[in-house]
């Protein structure tokens, strides 16, 4: 049992001579003491479908998308779900959203959908629903806990009387660096909804709670942000082991607040720079993060990429198969009590592709 | 002053001594790497040459290396697809030229073998190359030919009994560093500032591999030198396209069978499902599905047929590949693996015409001609004579940097 | 003696002039006015920047510069000229700036004098200004 374990981490070690993403196709079990806690499940993000016109779309997003959904389902044995984080249009469209569910339908497993903020503000989710359902809701697996949560609401005033048509609406929300946004949050009701949800859940059952938006103040400024985030964390705070898996920043994050561990996951569409990459602004990047290798532009996946989630002992281990880059693998560390990355531990060891300024 | 001149001479003597051994560089070509464990000498060189010649080193005796890299075809097989070795089997692969193979940092299409010196060892073994069950044969041949008796103890300080498969892999990886070719109507044209150098129509072409092509970020171009490689591996869409809906099986299937314990080798040359899948098969990186190494251009309109399987006869059939974003034939299914840095390129006939005279400009002098007489680059392919050590080193330097 | 009398020569001009309008300016002389003036027209065009890289008109499939350089980041300006390996040799940043044209958005390269390409290099700079020089880092 413990034998291909190991060979999974060899592999991984083995393949960062070079610049590759190694995932294992077999592996059999994980050697932890109570193994029905153990499982997996793969995460993609952040498509970004574009329409042009006709039946035309930017094909470097639906590249993404399809090599992600290609890749996902040669694992074997397969991840028990697959979860797709938010942004599926890009202006939320049917065209988009329809193009991007029919590349999602070639997933083999059990999908579930969390909303992200273009796919919502044309028609505030009302197709998104059709497809795929509530925009937030919980279930339980293999003894966790999960939530998910639409995080990329904001306040009434903006959403239903600021713009003329739900189109503007739309492209001001778009902008990720549009000064006329406005800020992302959980809102009052789905907070309530979250502390009936919690009540009678023990405290040492493993929470994992997927959003779009990071539940963090990292940079208000390109709405790396949740302006309830203190309220929201405050309702986890009381559990043991809580996990926040988050989209949106397309981009590797971590982070660990009391018992909460964050962890952005990647874009299938393209990188973004770390905020503090914007000279004229200040951020908040959580201190914990090394950052993902800088992307080569000529090559359109660099940077770009999909996530397989472990959940060993209810703490989530994310592996990041980045393509023409360097996979990272970011696992809660016991001794340290925060997510840390496998292979990259402090400034030292950074490579020069490693070092954004 | 005297004294500073006179050790000013003492330097430049210090480093044109070494240089005369080592080789000046080509016109557009940087200094061949060359490991410190693995010092060149024209000794060690002329030893590499008789070795990498020797047909005596195949189960039938009729195959040596310069069989499928003949001298006289660029160090190719060309027109091959893919290689013959012993009794006519053929593998799955074409034949990689070895002009310029010194500056790859990976050898074989799939990057299996870190260097030359690891490189030599395999093809002995495989079955559709020289068939030899193990390198026995070889040691038996070296250690008991009294020619090579005195070349390898010349060489290593070694008896022939304590001669090793090590020694002759350092041998043909040292003769395989003098096969560098620069100085082609390209080189001439860039690094040398001859405006003249190239037509009209490589001159376009050039543009074209610069921008609308897309070339120059895999086939890498630098202010001073051109590699025409970046050394690394992509799903350009060859090959792979044939096996795309097998892979999901194909893939975790050869992944047991490795953990089991086959011989890469042997599988990528003899099964051609397995031989797609390309550096996924030695790296097991999901990333490098069907993906195979960039090849330098240099001399590649003497080297057809073109890819990793001799699938495309033409440059013009290369460059149509890459137009149609990665299918051959427009309309295919383009597989879910292909690299981001291959995408439809709508280059006008012009362009493709253009851009098919610019590679044709990047054959060096040496191989431009009808095939030279047998020699030139080491004793001829049919019998292994013995070379004069200086006379090779001599010519090896004038056709390095100067007229053939 | 002569001294005087240009000298007074000059007073006499100068209140010649001063009965005319204000002194010719000299050289590279502006005024206040001037600087707030100019500063505004580059901030014009700053915006103009702006607006093609916020637009997505610029390439064949309606991708913005904005997309993947939220205020121009990752654009690094400070470091231009260098060598790009996705053009092989040392360039400028409107040749950075063509390159991605041609490239993610699909489209075609501007003239290096073209207005547009001013603007955008105008807005690229402007987002990073105080950020120190840096030519060919990469």
């Amino acid at each position: 049992m413990n034998k291909s374990y190991s060979r999974r981490r060899l592999l991984q070690t083995a393949g960062s001579m070079a610049a590759v993403s190694v995932l294992p196709l077999t592996w059999v079990e994980l050697a932890f003491a109570k193994s029905e806690q153990n499982f997996t499940f793969a995460y993609i993000s952040d498509s970004h479908i574009q329409h042009i016109k006709g039946s035309q779309f930017v094909n470097n997003w639906d590249r993404g998308l399809i090599r992600s959904v290609a890749e996902t389902n040669l694992i074997s044995p397969q991840p028990d779900f697959v979860m797709f984080g938010g942004d599926l249009a890009q202006l939320g469209t049917r065209a988009e959203l329809d193009h991007g569910a029919e590349m999602l339908s070639r997933l083999h497993g059990k999908q579930r959908y969390v909303m992200g903020e273009h796919d919502y503000y044309l028609d505030l989710g009302e197709y998104w629903s059709k497809l795929f359902g509530p925009q937030y809701y919980s279930f339980n697996h293999k003894g966790v806990h999960f939530i998910v949560l639409n995080s990329v609401l904001t306040t009434d005033e903006w959403t239903y009387k600021r713009w003329p048509t739900a189109e503007q609406r739309m492209l001001e929300m778009a902008g990720l660096d549009n000064p006329n946004g406005s800020p992302f949050m959980v809102g009052e009701k789905q907070r309530a909804w979250l502390a009936d949800d919690l009540t009678g859940i023990s405290k040492d059952t493993p929470i994992v709670v997927f959003s779009h938006s990071p539940l963090q103040k990292i940079y208000k400024g390109w709405n790396f942000w949740t302006d309830d985030a203190e309220q929201v964390q405050a309702l986890l705070q009381p559990f043991s082991k809580v996990n926040v898996i988050y989209g949106h920043v397309h981009q590797i994050q971590y982070n660990q607040i009391g018992n909460i561990s964050f962890n952005s996951v990647m874009a299938t569409a393209w990188p973004w720079p770390y905020p503090q990459g914007y000279a004229q602004a200040q951020s908040m990047l959580p201190k914990l993060t090394i950052p993902m290798n800088r992307a080569d532009p000529f090559f359109e996946r660099d940077a770009t990429g999909w996530q397989l989630v472990d959940v060993n002992t209810g703490r989530v281990d994310l592996n990041y198969n980045l393509y023409s880059n360097r996979s990272r693998t970011v696992a809660f560390d016991p001794k340290l009590g925060h997510p840390a990355d496998k292979q990259f531990q402090g400034e030292a060891v950074l490579a020069p592709n490693q070092v954004h300024y | 002053m005297t004294g500073r001149y006179a050790s000013m001479c003492a330097v430049l003597a210090g480093a044109v001594l070494p240089a005369a051994l080592a080789l000046a560089e080509p016109l557009g070509l940087p200094p061949v790497p060359v490991p410190a464990a693995n010092p060149m000498t024209p000794e060690k060189i002329a030893l590499g040459s008789r070795l990498f010649n020797d047909k005596r080193f195949s189960s039938t005796g009729q195959v040596s290396c310069a069989t499928c890299h003949d001298p006289d075809k660029a160090f190719t097989d060309s027109p091959r697809s893919t290689s013959e070795g012993i009794n006519k089997l053929t593998g799955t692969r074409n034949a990689p030229t070895i002009v310029n193979a010194a500056y790859f940092a990976h050898q074989f299409w799939d990057g299996r073998s870190p260097d030359l010196e690891d490189q030599s060892q395999h093809p002995f073994m495989n079955p559709v190359e020289m068939g030899l069950p193990d390198h026995e044969p070889i040691l038996k041949i070296v250690r008991s030919d009294p020619e090579y008796a005195v070349s390898f103890r010349h060489v290593f300080g070694v008896g022939p009994d304590a001669i090793t498969m090590r020694h002759v892999q350092l041998a043909i990886a040292t003769f395989e560093r003098t096969i560098v070719a620069g100085d082609s109507p390209f080189d001439k044209y860039y690094f040398g500032g001859d405006k003249s150098a190239m037509s009209d129509e490589a001159v376009r072409g050039f543009q074209v591999f610069l921008g609308d092509g897309r070339c120059v970020s895999c086939h890498t171009i630098e202010q001073d030198h051109a590699l025409f490689t970046d050394n690394r591996f992509h799903n350009i869409g060859v090959g792979i396209n044939r096996i795309q809906d097998k892979v999901p099986e194909i893939a975790p299937r050869f992944i047991e069978a490795k953990t089991k314990g086959i011989d890469v080798d042997k599988a990528v040359l003899s099964d051609p499902s397995t031989s797609e899948l390309g550096r996924f098969a030695i790296t097991e990186g999901l990333d490098e599905l069907g993906a195979f190494k960039t090849p330098t251009l240099r001399n590649v309109a003497v080297t057809a047929p073109f890819m990793h399987d001799g699938s495309l006869k033409s440059l013009r059939d290369v460059i149509v590949h890459y137009n149609n974003g990665g299918v051959t034939n427009k309309g295919e299914h383009v597989n879910d693996f292909l690299s981001g840095g291959i995408r439809p390129l709508n280059l006008t006939e012009d362009q493709i015409s253009d851009l098919v005279a610019f590679m044709e400009a990047l054959t060096s002098p040496q191989f431009s001609k009808p095939p030279l007489t047998a020699g030139k680059f080491g004793p001829p392919a049919s019998n292994v004579k013995s070379q004069a050590p200086d006379a090779t080193a001599s010519r090896m330097i004038a056709s390095a940097g100067g007229t053939p | 003696m002569k001294k005087a009398i240009i000298g007074s020569g000059l007073a006499a001009l100068a209140g010649l002039s001063l009965s005319l309008g204000p002194a010719p300016a000299r050289a590279d002389e502006f005024t206040k006015q001037d600087v707030e003036r100019w500063t505004a027209q580059f901030m014009q065009v700053v915006a103009q920047g702006r607006a093609l890289w916020t637009d997505g008109k610029l390439g064949t499939n309606g991708v913005a510069c904005a997309q993947c350089h939220p205020n121009a980041a990752n654009t690094h300006p400070e470091t231009y000229p260098k060598f790009q390996k996705q053009i092989g040799r040392v360039i400028t940043l409107p040749e950075m700036i063509n390159w991605c044209l041609r490239n993610p958005l699909e489209g075609q390269p501007l003239g290096l004098d073209d207005p547009k390409m001013t603007a955008m290099v105008a807005y690229v700079t402007y987002e990073r200004r105080g950020v120190k020089l840096a030519p060919g880092q990469h």
